[in-house]
C-alpha cells in the first residue's frame, strides 16, 4: 500500500505539486491522466524519489520512503520511462540482468534464466543478444518493462510509456501492460491513452495544476465527470 | 639532403623518451582526470572547489612555466629550507608535470563526456536500485568513455607535441636531441627540420588512427543517440581549447 500525504514539489519558484493526498492499495491499477504540466509525471517521480519532494511524506507498507534508504525502496519498485532509457552499451540480456546481478547479488546464470523468461513474456525471446540500437521503439519499451520486472518489484510505475512510440507500436506495449495488470501487480500509470485507462484501470486520477482534481472508477470518471476541468479536458481528448 | 636525414635520425633518437613520457603522462592523466572530473561534478563544495582550482591553475599557466617550477623551483625551495633534495633524473619532474597537466585537460574532456550521457541513463540505473557510485561505474562512465575516446586520442597527440617544452629543463627528448646536434654542428635549419619530421612521424599516424576510431564509432551508434553529434562537438571544442589540435 502506498500512502501519499501532503505531497508538494517545487522547482525553484514554480510549485508543481500543490498538495497530494492519496492511497493506492496493493494490486490496484491506477491511471493518472491530465493536461501537460499538470504534475502527473512529477507525482510519479516523487514516489520513488527521482524528484525529492519539497514537503509531505510517502509511506510504502507503512515504511516511510526517505532519500537515505531509497535504494532499498527502489528494489521493490520498477519504473518505465517515456524514453525507454535502455543502456545502449549493453545487450538486451545484459540490460535485464545487470541490476539483479549487481544489486540483488543473483548468480549470472539464474539472472539469465529469469531474463529469458521475461523476454518470452514480452514476446522478444529472439532479441536477447541484440543491442538496443537495433530495436524498434515498441521493442525497446518492452525490454524496458522486462528490465524493471527482473527485480521482481511489488509496484510498477509507468511514466507515459507509449508517448514516444509510433502509433502502430503502442498496442504491443499496452498488451504487455494489460497482461501485467491482470497478474495482480500494483501499477501507477501516467498516460494519455484514454482507451487503455478505461479498459485496464481500477481507478483513474485526473490531475490539473498540481492537484488531483477528481478521481473514480473509469466508468464514473469518463462517463460522468463531475468537475468542470475534468469535463473540459475529456471533451478535448476523447 | 644527407644533412636533413642526419638531423631527422638524430632527432628520432629522442623519440623513445618523448613517447614514454607522453604515454605515462596520458595514462596517469586519465586516472587523475577521471577523479578530478567526478570531483567537479560533485555536489559537495569540499570536492568541487579544489578540483576547480587545480584545473584553473593548470589551464591558466604555460606548461613551460610548470616544468621550470617542478624541475628547478621545488628543489631550490626545499634546499633553501635545509632539505637536501635533487631530482635523480630530470625525467621524473618531466613526467609529473606532463601528468598533472594532462590530468587537468583530460578532466575537462571527461567532465563534458559524463555530462553528454543522457540524464535518463542515471535515472534508469537509480530506479533499478543501483547506488550513485554503481550507476556511475556500470552505466555512465562506460558510455562517457566511448563518447570521449576520440578526444582522448587528440589529447595524446597534443601531449606528444607539448613534451617539446621539456627540452628547456634538460630532458633529452626529440627537441633536445635536435638542439644539441645544432649546437655541435651549427646546421640549424636541417636540425630543426629533422625535429619537425620526427614529431610528424609520431603525430600524423596517431591522428589518422584517432579519426578512424571516431568514424567507426559514429557508425556504431548512429541510431541510438541522436544527440551525439552535438555532444561530440562539445567534447571536441573542449579538447581544442588546448592550442593546436592536429
Amino acid at each position: 500500500m502506498i500512502e501519499v500525504k501532503g505531497l508538494k514539489k517545487s522547482f525553484g519558484d514554480n510549485l508543481v505539486l500543490k498538495g497530494i493526498d492519496e492511497i493506492i492499495n496493493d494490486g490496484e491499477v491506477v491511471c493518472v491522466i491530465g493536461p501537460s504540466g499538470s504534475g502527473k509525471s512529477t507525482f510519479l517521480r516523487c514516489i520513488n524519489m527521482l524528484e525529492e519532494p519539497t514537503a509531505g511524506t510517502i509511506h510504502i507498507d507503512g515504511v516511510q520512503v526517505t532519500i537515505e534508504h531509497i535504494n532499498e525502496t527502489r528494489k521493490n519498485m520498477g519504473m518505465v520511462f517515456q524514453n525507454f532509457n535502455l543502456f545502449p552499451h549493453m545487450s538486451v540480456l545484459e540490460n535485464i540482468t545487470v541490476a539483479p546481478i549487481k544489486v540483488l547479488g543473483m548468480k549470472c546464470h539464474d539472472a539469465e534464466v529469469r531474463a529469458k523468461d521475461l523476454l518470452k513474456k514480452v514476446g522478444l525471446e529472439e532479441k536477447a543478444e541484440a543491442f538496443p540500437s537495433s530495436l524498434s521503439g515498441g521493442q525497446k519499451q518492452r525490454v524496458a518493462i522486462a528490465r524493471a520486472l527482473a527485480m521482481e518489484p511489488k509496484i510498477m510505475l509507468f511514466d507515459e510509456p507509449t508517448s514516444a512510440l509510433d502509433p502502430e507500436m503502442v498496442g504491443e506495449v499496452l498488451d504487455v501492460m494489460k497482461a501485467l495488470a491482470h497478474s495482480g501487480m500494483t501499477m501507477i500509470i501516467v498516460t494519455h491513452e484514454m482507451g487503455f485507462a478505461r479498459e485496464v484501470a481500477d481507478r483513474v486520477l485526473f490531475m490539473d495544476d498540481g492537484y488531483i482534481v477528481e478521481q473514480g472508477s473509469p466508468e464514473e470518471l469518463f462517463g460522468n465527470p463531475k468537475e468542470v476541468r475534468t469535463q473540459a479536458f475529456l471533451s478535448k481528448v476523447l | 639532403m644527407g644533412l636533413y636525414l642526419d638531423g631527422f635520425l638524430i632527432a628520432l633518437k629522442g623519440a623513445p623518451v618523448t613517447i614514454g613520457v607522453s604515454l605515462i603522462a596520458v595514462a596517469l592523466g586519465v586516472c587523475l582526470g577521471l577523479g578530478i572530473a567526478l570531483m567537479r561534478l560533485s555536489k559537495h563544495w569540499i570536492l568541487k572547489i579544489p578540483a576547480t582550482i587545480y584545473v584553473e591553475i593548470v589551464r591558466g599557466t604555460p606548461i613551460v612555466v610548470q616544468a621550470f617550477i617542478f624541475a628547478y623551483g621545488i628543489p631550490q625551495l626545499l634546499q633553501a629550507n635545509g632539505v637536501p633534495f635533487k631530482w635523480d633524473q630530470l625525467i621524473i619532474p618531466a613526467v609529473i608535470v606532463c601528468s598533472l597537466n594532462s590530468g587537468a585537460y583530460v578532466a575537462e574532456v571527461i567532465r563534458s563526456g559524463l555530462q553528454a550521457v543522457d540524464k535518463g541513463q542515471m535515472e534508469a540505473a537509480r530506479s533499478l536500485g543501483m547506488s550513485y557510485t554503481m550507476s556511475m561505474r556500470l552505466i555512465i562512465i562506460p558510455q562517457a568513455f566511448r563518447i570521449i575516446l576520440p578526444a582522448l586520442g587528440n589529447e595524446f597527440v597534443t601531449l606528444i607535441k607539448e613534451t617539446s617544452v621539456l627540452s628547456f629543463v634538460g630532458v633529452v627528448e626529440i627537441m633536445r636531441k635536435g638542439t644539441l646536434w645544432n649546437a655541435a654542428t651549427f646546421e640549424t635549419f636541417p636540425a630543426y627540420i629533422g625535429v619537425a619530421c620526427a614529431y610528424m612521424v609520431l603525430t600524423i599516424p596517431l591522428s589518422r588512427l584517432v579519426n578512424y576510431v571516431e568514424r567507426r564509432m559514429a557508425v556504431d551508434k548512429k541510431d541510438d543517440a541522436p544527440k551525439l553529434p552535438i555532444d561530440k562537438s562539445e567534447v571536441a571544442a573542449e579538447a581544442s581549447l588546448r592550442k593546436g589540435m592536429v
